[in-house]
């Protein structure tokens, strides 16, 4: 419950602009099928209480949260797309691009994200459920 | 008789009132078009300015494997100076294992990186340390490499400036030597042209022009370079409308931007914006005395005074403007004698001066075609942002050119006879990073890389061999026959594929067969699996065209150029996710805002597992098969994987090869497709290695699933058996699809087939 009032707050504060968003996603039980971002080693770490990996992929992260928070989504999937060439196989970075296409409404480029995030993620099996859960989502909508 | 006359002088009259009638209104309709034209060009868009292409900016960050060499490579190439105390930006020193630089802003498509002082430590070949302005800092960049323009068919190119922007002393001493009663003319200067006249009779010859700057104006902007009285009666008019409507400095402004001022290549260096980066590496503000003499001196005659070609003429000729400048006193008379014994110092490496990458430019143009039209790439000054690594582009030049040499050199080939393609690209982001396109890497001309179509030969195997793991029939250890095998066709040919080395190896197992790249077994295969399958494999790898479902693609019997086979092997090397390969990262205007961008994009066409065992059996190509040679050359912890490939008759030598972040296919054969004394480990596999030799790669581990399991195998029979037995080794399977039979350690003693075989 903590966590999908935190992901309320994240939503309502970081996605205002309804333009990007699928409608469904702002129903309550979409939100319930969302994956727990709140992981430490993957999700949108918007809050700053998660743990960025360290270095330069890390930093670049950092910013394309910022800039998500900022509704900057482009900027965002930039940032995102600099830390994918130092860092190829961070889930991280696949997921939050997932995630970038699905709020602009590319779900089959989301999807196909979000696979390629499951393939680099090993054996981290929290970090499988997360991403499994949002291919789920994505799948639903 | 007085009546006659009078009466003949009358018809006269009326005859000249009409004539001298219809001529004015010719002469009004050819004034009202000549202004028609002059004010279109000067009110509309006075320039076409091609596209500027950028390399990607480089990314500086702690632990990037960078040699020290390759920044200050790089640093060179974006023209930034080597000094003993950086002070200003644009320039750097190096200091031991540190390097300082004073970054200039750069204005990029993402953002803008404000001008600072950047500070690298290196820990051999590795950033340790890195401070922006002494702040310690994750990431900074700097400013991409121009790399090349997309020009309209004149190939002029330009940077315009303003008339702020040129020096006080560049506007008089121009106008002090084109045309020294430029601001008082209305655009055409009769004393001017006495002048000349005189300077001509006395020389016995055209050596002095007596057009103003404004005429010289209007024959660059409107006019033929043909010499007449009709095309100087025309330019005179315009001069004069062109005058009547703008002001000097407005007049003086398009000048600067639009004179000739020498050539590079193809491309035609137009305005003393350019100009002055071209030669001098320099903003036009910055230019000096002698400097702003020699360019000035160039207007005469852009390759006769050409600082760069004919130092010689051009030193004279600057001395003679030094001279003009000292008469009107805008030099002392010390400054003349000072100067005029001064070198040109032109430099000869700027990003202006730059290399440019045709091969590479010709892929960002075909891929911004569906986005853009030719006039705007040509015309609109719009910035192109891509993912051309110029280190890594330089390093495949050197390689294609140094192995083709060598190659015709240890055969006694005719030179030059040999030609080479290369592609390199990002094996996750599908960002192409270098492509050679010929063996000379400056020409303009026939790209290989793109479309030289020529017959892939054993690159097509694992595609042939992914068909099989794919199902569910085949595993790394499934026995395959590689024995004398006939296939009749249609027409009633028979196809009777022979091994390299025209042996049959009997039954080997499937990984065996590839590494070895064994012809019949793999036919064997192709056809067991199902060739329609086979095609479906190489449609889902990202090979577009249509395959003809013929025995023969199994041994890769049809033409892919290198850049299709590198998208081909980019979806394996990404573990099954296809990712169209792309130059381009994104298009702005010419003031920066963004137009476009060309994001990531990925399509999984191929399941985990599967793609996971070809890039084991790829491995297996590098660590015991065809392309062994770079277990030499390369650390094996790298785990490199690839595939040589030769065609019929040695007609076309082919290596792909990946790390876990680099791909790269290259291409060694004759435009004529005579056969050649090498195959692809010995031609094309050897480019490979001597591209990536210096550069830093990372290991490649290929991606297992929880549905990846993996066994100890008794080679000889395939069956399952246990660690410590003798002859097994360890292969990864697919979950459900290992093999049946088991065995134990003791019915199996001695050395097993493969150890024979290979020795190992």
């Amino acid at each position: 419950m903590k966590y999908i009032l935190l992901l309320s707050v994240v939503f309502l504060s970081a996605c205002s602009t309804p333009v990007y968003h699928p409608t469904a996603i702002l129903s309550s039980e979409v939100f319930d099928e969302l994956p727990n971002w709140y992981d430490d080693r993957l999700g949108l770490q918007l809050q700053g209480n998660n743990h960025y990996p360290s270095g330069a992929h890390g930093s670049l992260l950092q910013q394309a949260d910022q800039a998500f928070s900022q509704n900057n989504l482009q900027n965002c999937q930039i940032y995102l797309e600099r830390a994918q060439r130092i860092a190829t196989r961070d889930a991280g970075i696949y997921v939050r691009l997932s995630y970038l296409y699905w709020l602009q409404e590319k779900s089959s480029q989301a999807l196909q994200t979000a696979r390629r995030a499951l393939s680099v993620v090993g054996q981290d099996e929290l970090a499988k459920q997360e991403i499994q859960r949002l291919i789920e989502a994505i799948q639903k909508n | 008789m007085k009546k006659v006359v009078e009466s003949k002088f009358k018809r006269y009259l009326g005859w000249f009132f009409k004539l001298s009638l219809v001529g004015l209104v010719i002469f009004t309709v050819l004034m009202a078009y000549l202004d028609a034209k002059v004010r279109d060009k000067f009110e509309g868009k006075r320039w076409a300015l091609p596209a500027k292409v950028f390399a990607r900016p480089m990314e500086l960050y702690s632990g990037l494997a960078l040699k020290p060499k390759y920044l200050i490579q790089e640093l060179e190439q974006i023209g930034y100076q080597r000094v003993p105390n950086v002070q200003t930006p644009g320039q750097y020193m190096v200091d031991g294992n540190e390097i300082d630089i004073y970054r200039r802003y750069v204005r990029l498509y993402d953002g803008e990186e404000v001008a600072a002082r950047i500070h690298i430590r290196f820990d051999s070949a590795v950033i340790s340390g890195l401070w922006v302005d002494g702040v310690p800092t994750e990431i900074a960049r700097l400013e991409p490499l121009l790399i090349g323009g997309i020009y309209p068919k004149h190939n002029e190119d330009r940077l315009l400036i303003q008339l702020e922007d040129a020096p006080d002393l560049l506007l008089k001493t121009l106008v002090g030597v084109e045309d020294r009663d430029f601001y008082d003319h209305w655009g055409i200067s009769p004393k001017g042209i006495a002048r000349a006249l005189m300077v001509n009779v006395q020389k016995g010859g055209l050596v002095q022009g007596g057009s103003t700057l404004t005429q010289q104006l209007v024959k660059n902007f409107f006019l033929t370079r043909e010499r007449s009285l009709q095309r100087k009666a025309v330019e005179a008019l315009m001069a004069l409308l062109v005058e009547f409507h703008y002001d000097k400095d407005e007049i003086l402004e398009a000048y600067l931007n639009e004179v000739y001022l020498g050539q590079s290549g193809r491309r035609a260096i137009h305005g003393f914006g350019l100009a002055s980066q071209f030669y001098f590496g320099k903003h036009i503000k910055n230019l000096s005395a002698p400097e702003i003499a020699t360019l000035v001196g160039m207007v005469k005659g852009p390759s006769v005074y050409n600082p760069k070609r004919k130092p010689e003429n051009a030193m004279a000729r600057r001395n003679v403007v030094l001279g003009v400048m000292q008469g009107q006193s805008l030099i002392t008379p010390y400054e003349y004698k000072a100067w005029s014994m001064r070198e040109l110092d032109v430099v000869q490496y700027t990003q202006y001066q730059r290399i440019e990458y045709p091969a590479f430019l010709d892929l960002v143009r075909r891929q911004l075609r569906s986005d853009y039209q030719e006039q705007d790439l040509t015309s609109e000054g719009l910035r192109i942002y891509t993912s051309l690594d110029p280190i890594i582009q330089r390093s495949a030049e050197q390689a294609v050119k140094k192995r083709l040499e060598d190659i015709e050199r240890d055969f006694r080939l005719e030179k030059n006879g040999l030609q080479g393609a290369m592609v390199v690209a990002s094996t996750e982001s599908g960002e192409v990073e270098a492509v050679v396109g010929d063996r000379n890497p400056r020409y303009f001309g026939f790209n290989r890389a793109l479309d030289a179509k020529r017959s892939i030969g054993s690159l097509a195997k694992p595609a042939v061999y992914l068909t099989a793991l794919r199902g569910d029939q085949y595993n790394f250890v499934t026995p395959i026959d590689d024995a004398p095998i006939k296939v009749a066709g249609a027409n009633g040919q028979v196809w009777e594929p022979q091994n390299y080395d025209h042996k049959s190896h009997g039954i080997v197992p499937l990984y065996q067969a590839m590494a070895k790249s064994l012809n019949q077994a793999t036919a064997r295969l192709g056809l067991n699996v199902g060739l329609s399958n086979v095609v479906s494999t190489f449609s889902d790898l990202g090979v577009e065209r249509k395959l003809p479902a013929y025995p023969s693609i199994v041994l890769g019997a049809f033409e892919l150029s290198p850049f299709n086979v590198a998208q081909m092997y980019q979806t394996i090397a990404a573990s099954g996710f296809k990712t169209p390969l792309k130059a381009i990262r994104a298009v702005t205007t010419s003031k920066g805002d963004l137009l476009s961008r060309y994001g990531y994009e990925v399509k999984q066409t191929i399941k985990t597992e599967p793609a996971y065992l070809i890039q084991k059996a790829m491995q297996q190509v590098v660590k015991m098969g065809t392309a062994r040679f770079l277990n030499s050359q390369f650390d094996k912890n790298l785990n490199l994987a690839g595939k040589t490939g030769t065609s019929d008759s040695q007609r076309d030598s082919w290596f792909t090869g990946f790390s876990g972040d680099k791909l790269a296919v290259v291409w060694v054969g004759r435009d004529d497709n005579k056969t050649m004394p090498i195959t692809g480990a010995g031609g094309a596999l050897r480019i490979w290695a001597h591209t990536f030799k210096d550069l830093p790669l990372k290991p490649l581990f290929p991606l297992p699933t929880e549905n990846i399991v993996e066994h100890w195998v008794d080679v000889e029979t395939g069956a399952i058996s246990q660690e410590n037995c003798p002859g097994v080794m360890k292969f990864p399977f697919i979950n459900g699809k290992t093999p049946v039979q088991t065995t134990d350690c003791q019915s199996k003693p001695g050395k097993a087939w493969w150890s024979k075989l290979f020795g190992e």
